[in-house]
């Protein structure tokens, strides 16, 4: 065989697979559009306020669990935004030291750790002792699962800065905590900040953390964080399981306000937020 | 016999006041003593014993991997930031251990330019010089703030070339340009040496005739310790020449001594390109 006609078959054997590999993603994105895009038209601006319809009566609101995924991803990055950046700081500024090993190890685990498990542990650890399911537990949930995210990437963007800005930084006669605070965090802050939004966008998508400990909540908009929340991908879960062909509807229009959200939040990220040349 | 009484005493008034003037006019700005920096089990600066006038620029020469950079790291003790390296001996700031001092302060007396051309890519103009400024506290007002990075930016020669954009990101200035900018950052501290490692080895000749002028200027008020791998650019701006080679200090003294009359052969052989 002719090695250009070798080269045509790579080419295209190459496009081919990579097109296979994103296909389900185009296809997630087309069936939830498809099938949510005319719930959201339907039911109008009360379908992202209202309250959720009964069995068999129309589309109602999802207001509910919006407000509860924005409380749940505002208190969980609260929770573990401080603590994620800490701790990639510390990884990526001891990655010598026994703690700092300890930090980066437990992080890789953390990543990759099942997240239904962190909901039986909160369950474990705040539930039980409470008595009820709580905002301030699913936010604690979902806080452990942010924060790999974050103090990975925190710790991949403090590393990726040159040597020699370091150097320039303690030349001029600064602390330790200033030469990583005030002037290496501002030029890591793509990094630190693109972790912090994929952890967001992560954290607005998870169900399984939830399930021991948000609880849910359908009709009420807030009750405090000592009492339980919804959440739209927990409504998604319970509504697909209900036999009403209306609820069916809602969990297809709550599947595509969450895509709209997880995009929100992805898409400046791509538009990339204000790079700093090196 | 009157007149010979007379003479004698006039030499002996020029003798002491030759000696007044050398105690007085050549103080040492920076003297290191018996210097010795390991990395891990690696001996890279073997015994070193400088004196360092104040006022003049002082290069030191030599091959690549002979140690330079080290040893300028070692005077304001930036080498601590390496994990594995380790210093023994002693280095005095105008007759002051640097080991006794905090390194901080040591680091504010005295100021680094680098080889790699690093202002801070996300500051602006006018904000990389600020920043030492502001950080360590060293102004009391806005108004002060300003006065004074103006004044490192016209120290550093750059003033009237970014004046009118203070505001515009460091990464956007030349390579010439954000080399002065290094040095302005490093004058807002007011130091009283400053350490530069080959500040025009990444430079086009233009911009490094641009630096090496300024460098003539600032001695004026400034001991430079300056480390080049060029003899030439030695000859061209020292006043005091220090050839390093292999770790050992091989010959020190006056650039025309050095480079007109060397003591030793390794400095000759260097010098007419035999070895480097």
């Amino acid at each position: 065989m002719n090695r250009l006609v070798k080269e045509k078959v790579f080419l295209i054997s190459i496009t081919v697979l990579s097109l296979l590999a994103i296909l389900p993603l185009f296809h997630i994105l087309f069936s939830v559009t498809v099938n949510g895009l005319p719930v959201l038209v339907k039911g109008g601006f009360g379908f992202l306020t209202g309250t959720l319809a009964s069995p068999g009566d129309g589309l109602g609101g999802i207001g509910v669990a919006i407000v509860g995924t924005f409380v749940l991803v505002f208190l969980s990055s609260l929770i573990g935004l401080p603590i994620a950046v800490v701790a990639g700081i510390y990884a990526a500024e001891y990655p010598n030291s026994a703690i700092g090993r300890l930090t980066k190890t437990l992080l890789q685990i953390m990543l990759e750790f099942p997240t239904i498990l962190v909901g039986l542990f909160v369950m474990q650890i705040i539930v039980v002792p409470m008595g009820n399911y709580s905002a301030l537990a699913g936010a604690l949930a979902l806080a452990i699962v942010m924060m790999p995210y974050v103090a990975v990437s925190t710790e991949e963007a403090m590393k990726e800065i040159p040597f020699t800005y370091r150097e320039a930084a303690f030349s001029l006669g600064l602390t330790r905590f200033k030469v990583v605070f005030r002037v290496l965090m501002g030029m890591a802050r793509k990094g630190v900040l693109t972790g912090i939004l994929i952890g967001m966008a992560k954290v607005a998508g998870e169900t399984a953390p939830l399930l021991f400990s948000a609880g849910g909540a359908s009709r009420v908009y807030f009750m405090g964080i000592d009492k339980p929340i919804g959440a739209i991908p927990l409504l998604i879960y319970n509504l697909v399981q209900q036999p009403y062909k209306n609820y069916h509807q809602i969990a297809w229009g709550a599947a595509f306000v969450l895509m709209l959200i997880f995009l929100a939040i992805f898409i400046p990220i791509r538009l990339k937020i204000k790079e700093v040349k090196i | 016999m009157r007149a010979r009484k007379s003479k004698d005493r006039g030499a002996k008034k020029i003798e002491t006041a030759i000696e007044t003037a050398i105690e007085t006019a050549i103080e040492t700005a920076i003297e290191t003593i018996n210097l010795n920096v390991y990395y891990n089990s690696n001996h890279v600066i073997k015994s070193v014993s400088l004196q360092i006038p104040e006022n003049v620029v002082f290069a030191i020469m030599g091959p690549s991997g002979c140690g330079k950079s080290t040893l300028l790291r070692a005077f304001n003790r930036l080498i601590e930031l390496q994990e594995n390296a380790r210093v023994e001996g002693d280095i005095k700031l105008y007759g002051r251990s640097v080991f006794e001092m905090n390194p901080i302060e040591v680091r504010r007396q005295i100021g680094t330019v680098f080889q790699q051309v690093n202002p801070f890519p996300h500051l602006s103009i006018y904000e990389n010089v600020a920043m030492g400024l502001k950080l360590n506290k060293l102004v009391k007002s806005k108004d002060e703030l300003n006065r004074t990075v103006e004044w490192a930016l016209k120290k550093a020669a750059l003033w009237d070339e970014v004046k009118d954009r203070l505001n515009d990101f460091a990464s956007n200035l030349s390579g010439g340009q954000q080399q002065r900018l290094c040095i302005a950052r490093a004058l807002a501290l007011k130091p009283e040496v400053l350490l530069m490692d080959e500040p025009t080895a990444n430079l086009d000749p233009i911009a490094t005739e641009k630096i090496e002028d300024l460098i003539y200027e600032l001695k004026k008020e400034y001991t430079i310790i300056i480390v080049t791998h060029s003899p030439s650019q030695a000859a061209r701006v020292a006043d005091f020449v220090a050839f390093l080679y292999l770790g050992k200090l091989i010959e020190v003294g006056p650039v025309e001594k050095i480079f007109e009359n060397p003591a030793e052969n390794l400095t000759e052989k260097y010098l007419t390109g035999r070895i480097g």
